[in-house]
């Protein structure tokens, strides 16, 4: 039986022995798609990375504070808005879709409503539920409390992705309760984006060269490591704008680039100047930002891209956003089932009294299961508290899943590598550090845990052979 | 102005008082020559303000980048040639080349800021800037440096990009800022890449009005004014947001600087005529009643008693007053630091958490520097009035014993025109903030050097192989607990050296303190007392004349009168 019918099985009962609404909620969720929440100051662009990860312009976006109320973007059969009250009943919305932008008739005051639920049909959404948060370090303190309290005290979502403009205090104290609330904090279930990556350096064309420079920065910072292991260069205007750039659009950049070069080169010297005297521009401009236009001008004046399907393919290409899509399916879909079986499983312990045979059942879970074995050796390795040297920590960080849960990523084998050879290798070797007597007692329990990895690598091998 | 000062010295010399000429002539210089005013430039990192400084300056040697960030304040000031140097216990000259290298603090060595002297017109016109490191950081102990940097400038510009409107910890900031520097302006920075400044700017605007601070808003584009400055395209510069901003600083920080000097001047000046004329006037009262000798012949024993008068020992008690407080202020603060500091070491292994630990450390033992010498500026400010008001008082009543002068009105000034109001502020005007705390933002320098521990070696192979599972864990939370002992220990002998250097520094500033106040309240008491004698002479021998001698000789001060008059109005 694998971790999750064995959590279910386990939540059935406790449903059946207790009947708490909680439980009944936790039990659900286990069949519910991963819930993912982002996270950030204000400003930080959550809204508009929603947009670009779900490819479609539904979170509304403005240049002040926008998003008050934690919205959640789920997969359904069709468009239906919830809202649910602070009392805990839910009621339907009527809702309006301007510029796409899903804007929700609220009928009371905002302070009553704990969160909206948005139902989109889309492929995306199933697999992972996207929770969009009020930004951290606002000025209206009632707003940023409300993602404190939703991320960190409630356990509410199994992962976050946390958008970062440049590292603050703020970001690093959010992310400590992020792991220290919720139930056993790990770095295994955050992912860091280095937002706005477009604005970096001046929004000149090099921008995303220069965010990149930033982001391995912050991976290889110790205390932000420690919170999220890996940090991607995002640039959400463009990915928003890349999933659904217009044709009128497209004509609009390609009249501007059929200009003469000095013209250009006035024209976009500043936003305000682009924007000047032509609302359809202006518009543009809030769409894709200076850099989108920029690179878009020049794009189409080298003849890179003809038409807007050509451009709105390079825009995301250079946005970033797939390479975010990449790194949460490798981060966090790929350990979705032990990720929600950690959330499932803190909501027992909450619930139940330690020491009944339930919650000693949630323990046999949590001490049997290797995957949970894996997550916390992870989460040790990356804290530093397990002590390695640099390039055996990279490959222990690998096979334990740092870097995806696949059998290739494990073992950093390109395409063509041979799965069967390496993982016997990488077995054998961690073998021998898991007996050597000069290992540490630490080493030697870890090593024996990648062992297990290894091996489990090549079971999964022998049953496809 | 200077033209009056220096008429007056004339007529100071003329009547033989060698020590008022000299107090103008200082007064002069200070006139002419003022002091830079400092405006500071903070704000969040990455927002801005290097290059805000490069652009207001046409320099580019504030290094600019999208990753590296300041890590030295820089002062940039008046200078010809242009010139830089480090500035540590002691001034280092160094090339222009190592100068960004410097600032990132890249170069390895230990400084406390770099100085840079260039060839600029607003310079030259009184003004220097700082370029702070920006807070916010992880490592933000800048921030609390920056703090008290800003208790010493003369005004402050808080940078904030128009990317989104002000954050939390922003607000927070700029409070502490207008707390300690009342003239600060909010520059909303890189306008040119964002559409929606125009609302940025709007919501700054309310935010600040919800928050009761009324500061002016200047939307800027530095991007602009360098390429404006590149091609010497006036329309650009305009349109970069610039001109207001140099506006502003000139009128609202170089003049008013200028307007200070000015009063000050006008209030020496003030002084000086006074005592001019007091002799004047007693000649002239004595023309008419020789009966008022011994008045003044008391006046004059009594005022050379000033100079150990009772503002003496309320310039003593209130030393030992400011000392004594500011002392235990820091130790107080000191103190909690290490209690909370022993608290966080109680919840964490050291040993994860020692590297967020020295961060914090530094952080709070810069805030509780940065407070303390809050403290000590604030108070000293309040024990310079409280010595000039019993000085002034004292001075006063020197004049009470002589009889009102039967004279018309107009000629008869009363004394107590120059121990009025403005005969306080004048004393205050030579006592600003920024003598007391001289090199006060230097004071926190030492605090940067932070200490790094060698932990002992985790659990070692022999305990592995010996000892059983459950020593194991024993062995392990000894070695937790020997951990924190040691990072406590750390803590109390860093916090020791803080309390060491600061103390020293802020001990320093209060002997400079006293002897400032004394020196400048016992030069006038001496220039009180000679005027009284002078007086006196002068009395004595108008009382010994013949009566026609006497109508003669009032005739002719009565034009004398008239010029010093002219002079000090």
């Amino acid at each position: 039986m694998n971790l999750l019918a064995r959590t279910r099985a386990l939540l059935d009962q406790a449903v059946a022995a207790t009947a708490d609404q909680r439980l009944i909620q936790a039990r659900r969720r286990l069949d519910e798609p991963l819930r993912v929440a982002i996270a950030g100051k204000l400003k930080a662009g959550k809204s508009t990375l929603l947009n670009a990860l779900i490819g479609e312009e539904l979170a509304p976006t403005d240049a002040g504070e926008c998003t008050r109320i934690v919205t959640w973007y789920a997969d359904g059969p069709s468009y239906a808005v919830t809202s649910y009250l602070r009392d805990g009943t839910g009621e339907a919305r009527p809702f309006a879709r301007h510029d796409g932008a899903v804007r929700i008739d609220l009928g009371r005051p905002a302070e009553q409503v704990d969160r909206l639920e948005v139902r989109v049909p889309s492929a995306r959404l199933r697999r992972h539920t996207l929770i969009d948060t009020p930004g951290i370090e606002s000025l209206s303190a009632d707003v940023s409390a409300r993602t404190h309290t939703f991320v960190n005290d409630h356990g509410q979502a199994d992962a976050v992705i946390y958008l970062l403009r440049h590292l603050h205090g703020g970001d690093v104290r959010f992310l400590e309760a992020f792991h220290g609330g919720g139930g056993g904090g790990t770095s295994v279930n955050a992912v860091g984006v280095l937002s706005r990556a477009d604005e970096i350096g001046g929004c000149r064309l090099d921008a995303m060269t220069a965010a990149e420079r930033v982001a391995d920065r912050y991976t290889t910072d110790e205390r932000l490591r420690r919170l999220c292991p890996v940090v991607v260069p995002v640039a959400g205007l463009l990915g928003a704008a890349g999933a659904t750039l217009r044709e009128g659009e497209f004509r609009l950049l390609a009249q501007v680039a059929a200009r003469p070069m000095d013209d250009i080169v006035e024209l976009l010297l500043t936003a305000d100047r682009f924007a000047a005297g032509s609302e359809q521009r202006r518009r543009l401009l809030t769409r894709v930002g200076l850099f989108g236009v920029r690179l878009s001008t020049r794009l189409i004046r080298e003849g890179v891209v003809t038409d807007a399907a050509g451009l709105a393919a390079a825009l995301t290409e250079r946005s970033g956003i797939t390479r975010l899509r990449e790194v949460l399916s490798a981060h966090l879909e790929g350990r979705a089932e032990v990720l929600k079986a950690r959330s499932a499983l803190a909501t027992l312990d909450e619930r139940l009294p330690p020491g009944s045979p339930l919650a000693a059942g949630a323990e046999e879970i949590r001490a049997g299961a290797h995957e949970f074995v894996e997550l916390r050796l992870l989460h040790e390795l990356r804290s530093g508290r397990l002590t390695l040297a640099d390039d055996r920590r990279a490959e222990m960080d690998r096979l334990l899943g740092g870097s995806g849960g696949g059998a290739r990523e494990r073992l950093g084998l390109p395409e063509d590598g041979d799965v069967g050879e390496a993982a016997r290798a990488a077995q054998a070797k961690w073998q021998r550090l898991a007996e050597h007597p000069l290992s540490n007692r630490d080493l030697r329990t870890a090593a024996r845990a990648v062992t297990r990895t290894a091996e489990g690598i090549l079971a999964g091998q022998n049953q496809q052979g | 102005m200077l033209a009056r000062l220096s008429a007056a010295g004339r007529i100071a010399t003329g009547a033989g008082r060698a020590d008022l000429a000299e107090r103008l002539r200082h007064a002069a210089t200070r006139l002419e020559q003022g002091g830079d005013v400092a405006v500071a430039v903070v704000g969040e990192f990455k927002q801005g303000k290097s290059t805000l400084i490069n652009a207001l300056l046409r320099t580019d040697l504030c290094p600019v980048d999208a990753d590296i960030v300041t890590a030295l304040p820089t002062i940039l000031r008046f200078g010809r040639p242009p010139s830089a140097a480090l500035i540590a216990d002691h001034e280092t000259p160094i090339e222009f080349g190592d100068v960004a290298k410097h600032i990132t603090g890249d170069s390895g060595q230990e400084a406390r800021a770099v100085e840079i002297r260039i060839d600029r017109r607003l310079l030259g016109a009184g003004l220097a800037v700082v370029d702070t490191p920006g807070v916010g950081g992880l490592d933000s102990a800048q921030g609390n440096l920056t703090l008290a940097t800003l208790t010493t400038a003369g005004a402050a510009l808080f940078v904030t990009d128009a990317a989104q409107e002000l954050t939390a910890p922003e607000v927070e900031f700029l409070r502490r800022t207008v707390e300690r520097c009342p003239r600060t302006f909010l520059v909303l920075t890189k306008t040119d890449l964002h559409v929606e400044w125009r609302r940025i700017a709007e919501l700054n605007q309310g935010h600040l009005r919800r928050l009761g601070l009324d500061l002016p808003v200047v939307p800027v584009s530095s991007f602009l004014r360098m390429r404006a400055q590149a091609r010497d395209d006036t329309a650009l510069n305009a349109e970069s947001g610039f001109p207001r901003l140099v506006d502003l600083l000139r009128t609202e920080v170089i003049d008013t600087a200028a307007a200070d000097r000015l009063a000050a001047a006008r209030d020496e000046l003030a002084f000086v005529a006074a005592q001019l004329r007091e002799r004047l006037d007693a000649e002239a009262a004595a023309a008419l009643d020789p009966q008022v000798t011994a008045g003044y012949a008391e006046r004059s024993r009594r005022s050379a008693a000033l100079q150990h008068g009772t503002w003496q020992v309320v310039l003593q008690d209130g030393i030992q007053d400011l000392a004594a407080d500011v002392d235990h202020d820091l130790r107080e603060r000191l103190r909690l630091l290490i209690r909370q500091g022993e608290e966080l070491l109680a919840e964490s292994d050291p040993r994860q958490t020692w590297q967020d630990f020295q961060a914090w450390a530094a952080r709070e033992a810069a805030r509780a520097a940065a407070d303390n010498l809050m403290l000590l500026v604030t108070r000293a400010e309040q024990l310079a009035a409280e010595v000039a008001e019993r000085f002034g008082m004292e001075a006063h009543d020197l004049s009470a014993t002589l009889p009102a002068l039967p004279m018309s009105a107009g000629k008869a000034r009363p004394i107590e025109l120059t121990f009025g109001k403005s005969g306080m502020a004048q004393f205050l005007g030579a006592f600003t903030a920024a003598r007391v705390a001289y090199g006060g933002f230097y004071l926190l320098g030492a605090v940067g050097a932070l200490f790094s521990v060698a932990w002992a070696a985790p659990l070692g192979l022999l305990a592995g192989v010996t000892l059983g599972r459950r020593l194991v864990k024993a062995e392990k939370e000894r070695q937790v607990q020997q951990r924190r002992a040691q990072a406590g220990q750390e803590l109390r002998r860093y916090v020791d050296e803080v309390g060491f250097h600061v103390g020293r520094d802020s001990r320093e500033s209060v002997r400079r303190t006293q002897r400032l106040l004394r020196d400048e309240f016992a030069t006038r008491a001496r220039e009180l007392a000679r005027s009284a004698q002078a007086a006196e002479a002068a009395v004595r021998e108008v009382a010994a004349l013949g009566e026609q001698e006497r109508q003669h000789r009032a005739a002719a001060l009565h034009e004398q009168r008239r010029r010093i008059d002219r002079l000090a109005s």
